[in-house]
């Protein structure tokens, strides 16, 4: 299942700099305060690692939080056990 | 297609796939997280071990909490609120385990079992019964379910049905149980024999020598439907024959036997009964019912020597009493003031002495009883062989 993985991660670089090598050619990016000209392929490429990682940590913080909920509401439950006993 | 319009399209896809991601990874770790709790439950069970049962409770509940899959850890919740007395609550985690659906049979029946055994703790035999009952039938944990039957059906006195019980238990797990069939027997004689119902209290008595030859209980039901018959030449040899099986129950049968012998005129048999107990019997009963009888025949000097004589050998409390009310009469003045504070000194220490001992769980009972009222076995309960007891 790991090599799996690792080959499947290492087609997707490869593509990846396989797409960043088809696509040099500049485009002007207007950011309002400044224009950049930045390699289409490798604009693209940044965005969807940028996108992949906002919705990991999205993931990560929702779990986190929960977990958190679940000890408050558990801890508090003993407390009204023993209290009630 | 302009790249920044295929950006936009491909954000979304990206945050997606990595939300996805992320969350299948915490999925796994939660999983990990759940092996690390077993150090929680070894801490829980450290605490039992100590007898620290709240601390134990404590660490089990938040075990529960956090996996409430773990049917062990509500196995082991729900015993420790039994144990506690809180039966309630016992039964409560014990009813949500039953209740899961995805619970496998064998955890199923284990469940059963223990919500059974909280229905019999809080007095809901009824219902403990119908459980016990669908387990035995089931075939799961057979044994088990059969044994508290027995007991519910002993509480209840419903002895036919734990006659019944107990030949299955008996031929599931190979485990004889005669002697306790003999028991139930006995008790359906007694019955028989108190609403005069001679016949029936024979075929009982019959039935339960079948089942333990060595019954003394059986001999001594015997002996008093002979005496009810007025048979009393019978009633002696059962009564000797209860005394052959139960020397220990010598307290018991000594009264009605020679009663027997007083009715049939058998004193010197009695005489002669006795002389040969007290070598094998070293209770103070047989050295009482002996002075009586030389008191009677041959005067208060000839029991006083008799009684003297054998307290040497075996001081006894009792005996010591018998001693003081033969002697009262003799002496007069302050002796006589003496003797009778002597006498209600030694009256209030016998009066709060445990005469009998139960030998299997050591509980300590004024009167006799067949079956221990704490341990529930039968016959176990013993006069207790003392300076102070018989």
């Amino acid at each position: 299942m790991r090599f799996l993985t690792f080959l499947l991660l290492l087609a997707f670089i490869v593509l990846g700099v396989l797409f960043g090598a088809l696509n040099p050619d500049l485009v002007s990016f207007d950011f309002g305060v400044t224009r950049l000209m930045l390699p289409k392929g490798a604009v693209l490429l940044a965005v969807l690692v940028l996108g992949w990682l906002l919705g990991g940590l999205t993931a990560w913080w929702g779990t986190r939080w929960r977990k958190t909920r679940d000890r408050h509401a558990a801890a508090h439950g003993i407390r009204k056990d023993r209290a009630g006993k | 297609m302009n790249p920044v319009y295929l950006m936009g399209a491909l954000i979304p896809l990206a945050f997606l796939s990595g939300w996805w991601v992320a969350r299948r990874r915490g999925t796994r770790r939660s999983g990990a997280e759940r092996h690390a709790l077993s150090s929680d439950y070894f801490r829980g069970l450290n605490y039992l071990l100590n007898e620290e049962q709240d601390k134990a409770i404590e660490v089990f509940l938040r075990l529960a909490e956090y996996n409430r899959d773990t049917v062990e850890t509500h196995l082991a919740l729900g015993n420790l609120f039994r144990r506690r007395g809180e039966v309630d609550r016992a039964i409560r985690v014990h009813q949500h385990l039953v209740s899961r659906p995805n619970l496998s049979d064998d955890m199923k029946t284990v469940a059963l079992l223990e919500l059974g055994e909280d229905y019999m703790r809080a007095g809901l035999l009824d219902r403990a019964e119908t459980l016990f009952a669908d387990l035995a039938a089931m075939n799961a944990h057979a044994p088990s379910a059969l044994r508290h039957l027995i007991a519910i059906y002993q509480h209840e006195r419903d002895w036919h049905q734990a006659i019944e019980q107990a030949r299955r238990l008996e031929k599931m797990s190979g485990e004889s149980q005669g002697h306790d069939i003999a028991h139930y027997y006995c008790e359906l004689a007694e019955q028989a024999r108190q609403h005069g119902a001679r016949g029936d209290a024979s075929h009982f008595l019959s039935q339960a020598f079948e089942h333990d030859r060595n019954c003394t209980r059986a001999y001594m039901i015997a002996g008093a439907l002979q005496v009810q018959a007025g048979d009393y030449k019978a009633a002696i040899d059962s009564y000797q024959h209860a005394i052959g099986t139960g020397i220990a129950f010598v307290p018991e049968i000594l009264p009605p036997l020679l009663e027997c012998h007083v009715r049939s005129g058998t004193m010197d048999q009695a005489e002669r009964f006795l002389r040969d107990i007290i070598e094998r019997y070293h209770g103070v009963s047989p050295v009482l019912a002996l002075t009586r009888i030389y008191r009677e025949r041959d005067g208060e000097q000839a029991a006083v020597a008799f009684l003297t004589e054998q307290l040497r050998l075996r001081p006894s409390v009792r005996g010591l009493m018998a001693l003081i009310d033969a002697t009262m009469d003799k002496v007069s003045g302050d002796a006589r003031a003496n003797f009778l504070i002597l006498r209600d000194l030694t009256r209030k220490l016998l009066e709060g002495q445990a005469m009998y001992r139960c030998s299997q769980c050591g509980f300590g009972a004024k009167a006799h009883h067949w079956q221990c009222p704490s341990c529930k076995h039968w016959a176990t309960v013993l006069p207790i062989l003392g300076v102070a007891n018989e």
